[in-house]
């Protein structure tokens, strides 16, 4: 190829790259949201005075540009394969990849939040649980980055001292330690989540810690859909889909699940919303303020309240058997203050259980 | 609009390159001044209004010093009331608040602020109006008939905002008649991509690191050396980034715009590292402030002073802050220092003397990027174990294991080594055609890559807008 060649290739490729790419972007439809990000896309913005002389028309046209940008996906997995495979960085967006299994950077630990989160644990005691006749039990889930950060030379909190400090401020609570009982393959390699099929130990030990006792076997359903979870879109790596179990038994048959944001009863298990956006969302309609869990065939009258994030939608349907009643309040939705409107605690035990994500970063709790 | 992102690249470039290569010759200027107001206004609508009123002014008080050329009074009358004009724009958006804050400092005073917002390539724009007038004054350049013409040259969209710095008698011919070329547009879309992978790619990753490294709680001298050196890659590939974008866009129109950046961080000294360092203002200051002033064919001591206003002016250009302003002097010290002390000595020994210019490049650096100079003193006396930091913290460990590739990369792509390979393999005619294959593909695959980090969304701010 001679000089001339070599110019006319270089201008026509250029600029067909950049012609082609403007008139795509300009005659396809705009999409409303990302699958993969789970997130919804900005939209062409409103045109008026106002906002052109604001700004504002030029910022929101900048978002949707780079949002409604034709192969958005492939072109952020590009990316991703850029900063892993040809940059050789550690970590996409703060999700690094280590034996298989993505995960976010979670670093440094914010000592302030563990110390929120223990004061707001404190304020439900002292309102709803401190004269209830119940026990208070306190409990940790640790993250993926427990297994996996220290030990691949990423930056890791010290999760001793997280748990510590939460149990130093905590102290009307009785600590239950499920660390022993999970491993990494108790987790999906894609999503931020445990798996349900993995964590009967962990339920177990938890019920016993609670003077409890779960002895049911579960037959394990595989959903027909690959799960592609959180990391997956938020790293836009090439990451292989994984099988997603949830665990059957005949005691669901006759529980029923209130839901309080949308005032309706279910099942344990919401398969319509397996096949949405977030699949995780089967167990129990996924991130909700306040749910009732009754299972009016138990052999006991005993109540649970658990204070929990999302990774107490996939356990808590496993205490069923022990419990008449279980109800699980997510104080990232409801405000303590009006718990008690919704929630009553006589005679209950309560468990706070929450992840080491979630206790780094209790700005959300309310 | 900056040009690293998606509407510059996908819808402002594809737009005016039609609209000009369409345009029947005469409009060819018309059409680009439309588009860089355009492309003025999208960042900051109302300061298009400053930018009216410059190029006006430097239109009519042009034509008024050239008509009375041979009337010395008038002609420097009209002269200085341009210069006037400009500086004082220039002042009142970026230097009032400085002035005001110092004032009440010596003064105890209170006076209020006036908390001006900074018009975008304020600076860049008034020197090259500045640099027109006083060259049609000092007969050099005839003055711009068209208002147009004049227009285009100073809201010219490639190097509004950040440079290089482009004087009117540099292109005045090739406003008036420009040649289009394959063989240009070739070279004006290698460049572009070229400074687009600079930018996107390295500098803006850097800037994640050094976004990372202030925004930590887990401080160590480590972390500190990897932020110096991070920021003195990360401002050089932004900022010649920048200017390689603005040159090859300048030649897909039709101009050569000059050189802003040689290889600065092979420099054996400040002297030299200031001949390759942001060259268009370097060589400002030297014609239109040194020189002028009697540069060094005058005594020692106003020698001295030439150099110290010189520089006290190049670090105040780059903001309103003392930082700058001791970074300017910081250079002048050392540039003193060596052209009367030990310049000669230091070019005995390469490896000293390289070990010697990027210490104080990077260190020099350090003080640009500080908040104030309390927090400069503080950050350099880190570096050096001051302030009671770790040797190390994982955090300075995991970002430099993290960065190591770009911060490699960015260091050897702040020499010739890469372009001189490519120079030694093209001289065989083997390695001159698989380096023409290769190049388009080469250029399409940055192109795409740039693309997927754009789209990603990612820290892409010019360091320059706010000069």
């Amino acid at each position: 190829m001679n000089d001339k060649l070599k110019n006319i290739a270089v201008t026509a490729l250029c600029g067909l790259w950049i012609f082609a790419a403007a008139i795509w972007g300009l005659v396809s439809s705009d999409a409303e949201i990302s699958l993969s990000e789970r997130r919804k896309l900005a939209q062409f913005p409103e045109i008026s005075a106002e906002a052109l002389s604001s700004g504002g028309f030029m910022s929101g046209f900048e978002k949707y540009a780079a949002d409604q940008f034709p192969l958005r996906d492939g072109f952020r997995r590009l990316k991703a394969i850029g900063e892993f495979y040809i940059f050789r960085q550690l970590d996409s967006n703060g999700i690094y990849l280590k034996n298989g299994y993505a995960s976010k950077l979670e670093y440094p630990l914010k000592e302030e939040t563990v110390k929120n989160a223990a004061e707001k644990f404190r304020r439900i005691y002292d309102l709803y649980l401190s004269g209830s006749g119940g026990k208070v039990y306190l409990s940790v889930i640790p993250d993926k980055n427990f297994f996996l950060a220290e030990a691949g030379g990423y930056p890791s909190i010290d999760f001793e001292r997280l748990v510590g400090l939460l149990r130093e401020n905590t102290e009307f609570a009785e600590y239950i330690d499920i660390f022993p009982t999970l491993e990494i393959e108790d987790y999906y390699r894609t999503d931020t989540h445990w798996r349900q099929e993995k964590i009967v130990d962990t339920a177990k030990a938890l019920a016993e810690g609670m003077g409890a006792k779960l002895d049911e076997e579960y037959e394990e359903m595989t959903l027909e859909k690959p799960f592609y979870g959180v990391y997956y879109g938020q790293s836009a790596l090439p990451l292989s889909g994984e099988k997603m179990i949830y665990l059957d038994s005949p005691i669901f048959d006759g529980v029923s699940v209130y839901n309080l944001e949308e005032d309706s009863y279910g099942g344990v298990y919401d398969l319509e919303r397996a096949n949405g956006a977030d699949p995780y969302e089967l167990f129990l309609s996924g991130p909700r303020s306040l749910m009732v869990i009754e299972n009016p065939n138990a052999e006991t009258d005993r109540e649970l309240v658990i204070f929990r994030d999302s990774f107490g939608s996939s356990i808590a349907p496993l205490f069923v058997e022990a419990y008449k009643k279980i109800t699980l309040i997510d104080i990232r939705y409801l405000p303590t203050m009006s718990i008690k409107y919704f929630a009553d605690f006589e005679g209950a035990d309560a468990l706070f259980l929450y992840s080491t994500s979630v206790l780094n970063n209790s700005e959300t709790l309310q | 609009m900056v040009f690293s992102s998606i509407p510059f690249l996908y819808y402002f470039l594809p737009a005016v390159i039609a609209a000009y290569f369409i345009s029947p010759k005469r409009l060819k200027n018309a059409m680009l001044l439309v588009f860089s107001l355009i492309f003025y206004a999208w960042g900051e609508p109302r300061f298009v209004v400053f930018m009216l009123i410059s190029i006006a002014q430097g239109y009519l008080l042009g034509l008024l010093i050239e008509k009375f050329r041979e009337k010395p009074k008038l002609r420097r009358v009209f002269t200085l009331l341009s210069c006037a004009i400009s500086v004082g724009l220039l002042i009142w958006c970026k230097y009032a608040d400085f002035f005001i804050k110092n004032f009440n400092a010596l003064t105890g005073l209170s006076l209020p602020l006036l908390n001006i917002a900074l018009p975008i390539g304020i600076s860049f724009y008034t020197f090259q109006i500045l640099s027109y007038t006083i060259d049609v004054a000092r007969g050099s350049v005839s003055a711009q008939k068209n208002p147009i013409t004049l227009g285009a040259y100073v809201a010219m969209f490639p190097q509004l905002i950040a440079g290089p710095i482009v004087r009117y008698s540099d292109i005045a011919d090739q406003l008036s008649g420009r040649t289009h070329s394959l063989e240009k547009t070739a070279a004006g879309a290698r460049r572009f991509v070229i400074g687009l992978a600079k930018k996107v790619l390295i500098a803006n990753q850097l800037g994640e690191l050094i976004a990372a490294f202030k925004a930590t709680g887990d401080g160590s001298t480590l972390y500190m050396w990897l932020y110096a050196v991070a920021y003195a890659i990360h401002i050089y590939f932004d900022f010649s980034g920048y200017s390689d974008m603005a040159i090859g866009l300048g030649k897909i129109f039709g101009f050569d715009f000059p050189e802003n950046f040689n290889y600065p961080f092979i420099s054996k000294s400040a002297t030299e590292f200031w001949r390759r360092w942001h060259i268009t203002l370097g060589s400002w200051f030297r014609d239109y402030v040194y020189i002028p002033m009697g540069g060094n064919r005058v005594p020692k001591p106003r020698w001295l002073l030439n150099i110290f206003t010189v520089w006290f002016l190049t670090g105040f250009w780059h903001g309103a802050d003392w930082t700058f302003i001791l970074w300017g002097l910081f250079f002048a010290v050392l540039l003193v220092a060596e052209k009367t002390l030990y310049l000669k000595r230091l070019e005995k020994s390469k490896v000293l003397a390289h070990v010697y210019t990027l210490l104080f490049v990077t260190l020099s650096f350090v003080l640009f990027d500080s908040p104030s100079v309390g927090a400069a003193a503080k950050n350099i006396g880190a570096m050096f174990g001051a302030g009671g930091l770790p040797p190390i913290s994982a955090e300075a460990v995991y970002n430099l294991r993290s960065y190591a590739a770009i911060l490699i990369i960015g260091a050897v792509g702040s020499t010739p080594l890469l372009k001189n390979a490519l120079g030694k393999i093209s001289e065989k005619p083997l390695g001159k055609k698989l380096l023409n294959i290769c190049e388009p593909i080469a250029l399409l695959a940055l192109l795409a890559l740039c693309t997927g980090y754009l789209v990603d969304g990612s820290f892409n701010p010019f360091l320059y807008f706010r000069f």
